[in-house]
């Protein structure tokens, strides 16, 4: 059963410390009798409690990636190994037991959440369909997201269009972790906001990483925030990981041409003198 | 040196139904012949109602209700409907953020350039140009933005181009009037990073080539920085900060503008900490009242929520308008 409070998850570790592993992962989508190799033989891995980059072009696969990691979209070849369980073998009850683990954070808040529907039923939705926690139970824990996200409580009985951008954010992101997940993916969850918005979302889901325990897998397109924030991280082209290895490493030593090529096209602001 | 453009004290509401927004609250700015003035701001500040305001497109309920726009000693506000035929587009040019928005699908961009060059002499009452000429003038263009296979590209429809090169098609479109002013209304958010430079570069280029003056929009910092001399930093629909490019991003004076590259990670991999402006912007029916900014300002006293801060000099080429303005 779940605890009434938000607590961090320790458990459920593989051997090697990794939370997710990714081998082989290839995806080929089919279009007027032509093929796309969208995603090319990616193999990967996320040790628990890290933030994993990827970082890329767009039509480089990395938003691809991460739908086959959520089994939104089914990969053509490839292993998806999540907490010791393979991902693709599963289907049906297993699966959706597992889901609940890993959740993903998509780019556009604004369409994320039903416009017909109160920020309290888009909180609800993942208690009523994964738990059984009904009335007064469920009231708090809208409340305890609520204060995760730092929103006032009485957004429940808001609309998504009476929310700003990085409010509807937090909304998208409280959702995400209502069930306690060990792995949030988060596909370019800064992306539509502006920047004194985005320090916001950053600094929290930062925050938010500690306090849960959390796992990252952090999509994006924007080097400057995957430097910031990310642990590992890996650079796609063209469907395929160019180059991989600790931040530090990768952006400092960039062993691939295109990731130069890359870090190099990113504008230079002159140092703030204070 | 005289101005190219100057706008003074240049006041625009919107009436909406659930009241009036005050969009821009006393404007001043002035940009000299060769010039790159960089907007800078975020979203809802004002900076895409003011460069379409320049270009008399601003939005159609908008009212002017004081001040004053002055383009080559030409009075903006005055003009009719023809006489800014021959300006809109002709002197005065604007690219913007998606660039398939503003070509027509259905026809080949050699047929489209060929289009704007036939309305242009129309709009001047120049006779038309011949076939030849306009094929001479279109590869002409398209040379002046980097375009190595003319031939190609004109004979393409826009979905068979890359972002980069329609931005660029977008480009020689907007320099077909030989213009001497474009606005660049976020010309490059819309593109990744690789090609973002490339079309940096070329805006670079062809202000050192033409003399083109420019007037470029941006939420992003670095692509201002990267093309820009002067930058002004709009807040909630006011210039809080203005000067030269290099000293307002090493020396911001303004809380807001320091707030927003305080609030920017540093790909160079500084690991400071982001430090968010606290709150949202404000709505612009009930703008706060004295300075925009005292509500989410960490410096903010008393006079801050009643006056108005007026424009003061503060260096060589540095105005800021703030009671409290930073060492």
């Amino acid at each position: 059963m779940l605890s009434p409070a938000i607590t961090p998850s320790t458990d459920a570790n593989t051997d090697d410390g990794s939370i997710l592993s990714v081998t082989g992962l290839t995806k080929v989508f089919v279009s007027g009798g032509k093929e796309f190799r969208a995603v090319d033989d990616v193999s990967l891995s996320v040790n628990a409690g890290d933030v994993l980059g990827i970082v890329g072009e767009s039509g480089s696969g990395k938003s691809t990636v991460a739908r086959l990691v959520m089994r939104l979209i089914e990969p053509t070849a490839g292993r998806i190994v999540f907490e010791g369980g393979d991902l693709t073998a599963k289907s049906g009850e297993e699966l959706r037991r597992m889901r609940r683990h890993m959740q993903i954070v998509f780019q556009n808040p604004h369409s994320s959440l039903d416009p017909r529907h109160t920020i309290h039923s888009a909180l609800a939705e993942p208690f009523l369909i994964q738990t059984n926690l009904r009335g007064i139970e469920l009231e708090r824990r809208i409340d305890a997201l609520l204060d995760i996200v730092s929103l006032p409580k009485a957004f429940k009985y808001r609309f998504p269009h009476e929310l700003s951008g990085g409010q509807k954010q937090r909304i998208c992101i409280a959702r995400a972790v209502a069930l306690e997940p060990r792995l949030l993916v988060l596909d370019e969850p800064t992306s539509a906001l502006d920047v004194s918005v985005q320090a916001q979302i950053i600094t929290f889901l930062q925050e938010l990483r500690q306090r849960l325990n959390l796992t990252y897998l952090f999509i994006s397109h924007n080097l400057a925030v995957v430097r910031h924030i990310c642990d590992h991280v890996i650079v796609m082209n063209q469907g395929k990981v160019l180059e991989q290895g600790t931040t530090e490493s990768v952006f400092a030593h960039p062993q691939n041409d295109y990731t130069r090529q890359l870090i190099d096209s990113v504008p230079r602001l002159p140092r703030l003198a204070i | 040196m005289t101005a190219l453009l100057s706008i003074e004290n240049y006041h625009l509401d919107i009436p909406t139904f659930d009241g009036t927004l005050k969009v821009l609250d006393g404007i001043n700015l002035s940009l000299a012949q060769g010039e790159t003035l960089g907007i800078v701001g975020e979203s809802g500040c004002g900076k895409t109602v003011l460069a379409r305001s320049i270009l008399g497109i601003g939005p159609q309920r908008a009212r002017r209700t004081s001040g004053r726009m002055t383009f080559d000693s030409m009075p903006l506000d005055e003009l009719n409907e023809a006489e800014w035929r021959r300006i809109r587009g002709v002197k005065i040019s604007m690219i913007f953020q998606d660039p398939m928005t503003y070509l027509n699908p259905l026809l080949t961009v050699g047929r489209q350039l060929s289009d704007v060059l036939v309305a242009h002499a129309r709009a001047l009452s120049r006779p038309a140009l011949s076939r030849q000429e306009r094929r001479r003038r279109c590869s002409e263009l398209l040379d002046q933005v980097q375009i190595r296979d003319p031939e190609r590209v004109e004979a393409s429809y826009p979905h068979q181009l890359s972002g980069g090169m329609r931005q660029r098609i977008l480009i020689a479109m907007a320099l077909a009037g030989e213009p001497k002013l474009l606005i660049a209304d976020e010309p490059t958010t819309a593109l990744d990073v690789t090609i973002q430079a490339q079309i940096l570069d070329l805006l670079r280029d062809l202000v050192h080539r033409l003399g083109l003056t420019v007037v470029m929009i941006s939420h992003d910092v670095g692509a201002i920085a990267a093309i820009a001399q002067r930058v002004a930093v709009m807040y909630a629909g006011v210039v809080v900060e203005q000067g030269a490019t290099n000293d307002i991003l090493t020396h911001p004076r303004h809380p807001y503008t320091q707030g927003l590259l305080g609030a920017l990670p540093d790909i160079e991999g500084d690991h400071q900490s982001l430090e968010a402006i606290p709150g949202t912007i404000p709505n612009l029916i009930h703008p706060p009242s004295g300075c925009r900014f005292h509500p989410r300002c960490p410096r903010a006293t008393a006079i801050c929520t009643s006056d108005k801060p007026a424009m003061t000099s503060i260096g060589a080429d540095h105005v800021v308008a703030c009671h409290h303005a930073l060492d």
